[in-house]
């Protein structure tokens, strides 16, 4: 049971109604984090939109950035939702064994992923370790792969689950499943 | 260095214009960080809505909002957030004394700090190191000052300030030079624990008009 209460649908009014909605049309269901944030109306409205606008498609390809988030909760030892990512990232036509080899290094040597690929886990293993030292060298190396927008959206979804797995590992959230199957 | 173009606002998007207008009107200038989010403005447009809420009166204070951001901010050594929120609490009545011993466990025993500020920085700090760590009596301190909307603002808060340090931080988002010159209070009581971070603060302080 989470830190804080839950609110259903029936239980909330105004913009908090509005998010709900627009998180049910997104996700298909409403996940427990956004019924968790809405004893804070301003709060879950805004991360909530945020999080609708990060997971869905984007500059980079949605079943790569659902792997960038794997990897991310992964190197932040966060509990919040991976199997749920997991499974999206499969509906997502990604493969078991890319999902597999994100474990620790071993994506270093694996022949499931490219360099582009590689490049932007080094980022999140760096920002997991120190994200005032990523270098000069390792940022060509990512804008040889990836233009400006494209990015600026990895650094986004990277930090952006960093702060959704706090957020929700300290609330006590469980989210097993986020989007319901017909709506990926 | 900034690792991406800062966008202008003459060269910036409709809706990128629409949130550099927005934070302008709250904080009287486009910061380098809003200005890197130009390159994609779908994720600037989400991602800014959540700290204009933050850095205003909510379920909670914006002064309890701000020893929020101090803490978790240092603990990162992000000196990008760090300066600027020590002015801006400055502002708010957060006094030098006061920051200053929001630095390690100085808080505990400090006479600058109330109960209920104690319970939501120690708070602070668990969410930052390991949330999964977070002993029962800091809970229970924390249920006692604060309903369950005030602890979303703070768990949120914390949260939000964690992305956006890591997220200038890992982009090499300058501090302005409206910033040259101000005496770091935080770092100056105790100095960041990553040498990269140490580097960028000597760098900032050689642009200070002193040197």
């Amino acid at each position: 049971m989470p830190a804080t209460k839950i609110l259903t649908k029936e239980q909330v009014e105004g913009n908090v109604k509005d998010v709900f909605n627009r998180a049910e049309n997104h996700f298909g269901r409403i996940p427990n984090l956004v019924k968790v944030l809405a004893t804070n109306p301003s709060m879950c409205t805004s991360i909530t939109d945020f999080l609708i606008q990060s997971l869905g498609p984007g500059r980079v390809d949605w079943g790569f950035k659902e792997l960038i988030i794997l990897k991310t909760l992964r190197v932040m030892g966060s509990f919040y939702s991976y199997g749920a990512h997991e499974r999206l990232a499969m509906e997502l036509g990604v493969s078991e064994d890319k999902i597999g080899d994100l474990a620790n290094s071993i994506w270093k040597s694996s022949p499931h992923y490219n360099e582009a690929e590689k490049v932007v886990f080094e980022l999140v293993e760096q920002i997991g370790i120190d994200a005032n030292d990523v270098s000069n060298e390792l940022w060509d190396r990512l804008r040889n792969h990836w233009d400006n927008g494209q990015l600026l959206e990895i650094n986004a979804v990277i930090t952006t689950f960093i702060m959704i797995g706090r957020v929700a590992d300290t609330l006590g959230v469980s989210d097993p499943v986020l989007f319901t199957k017909d709506v990926v | 260095m900034a690792q991406l173009p800062y966008i202008e606002p003459e060269h910036a998007d409709p809706v990128t214009k629409e949130v550099y207008d927005k934070a302008e009107a709250r904080f009287q200038m486009v910061l380098n960080i809003f200005k890197i989010t130009g390159n994609a403005p779908e994720i600037a447009e989400k991602m800014w809505e959540i700290f204009f809420e933050i850095l205003r009166e909510g379920q909670i204070t914006w002064y309890q909002k701000e020893l929020l951001i101090l803490k978790a901010t240092k603990m990162g050594d992000c000196l990008y957030c760090v300066t600027q929120h020590e002015v801006v609490s400055a502002r708010l009545g957060v006094t030098k004394e006061k920051q200053e011993d929001i630095v390690g466990v100085e808080y505990q025993t400090s006479p600058h700090y109330s109960e209920d500020e104690i319970a939501i920085l120690d708070l602070c700090a668990h969410v930052v190191l390991n949330p999964e760590a977070i002993p029962h009596e800091v809970w229970a301190s924390v249920r006692k000052h604060y309903d369950d909307g005030q602890i979303v603002e703070i768990v949120a808060t914390i949260g939000a300030y964690l992305q956006v340090s890591k997220f200038g931080d890992a982009l090499g988002v300058e501090l302005e030079p409206v910033w040259h010159g101000h005496e770091p209070v935080l770092f100056n009581v105790e100095p960041p624990a990553s040498k990269a971070a140490q580097r960028h603060l000597d760098h900032f302080l050689s642009h200070s008009p002193q040197n």
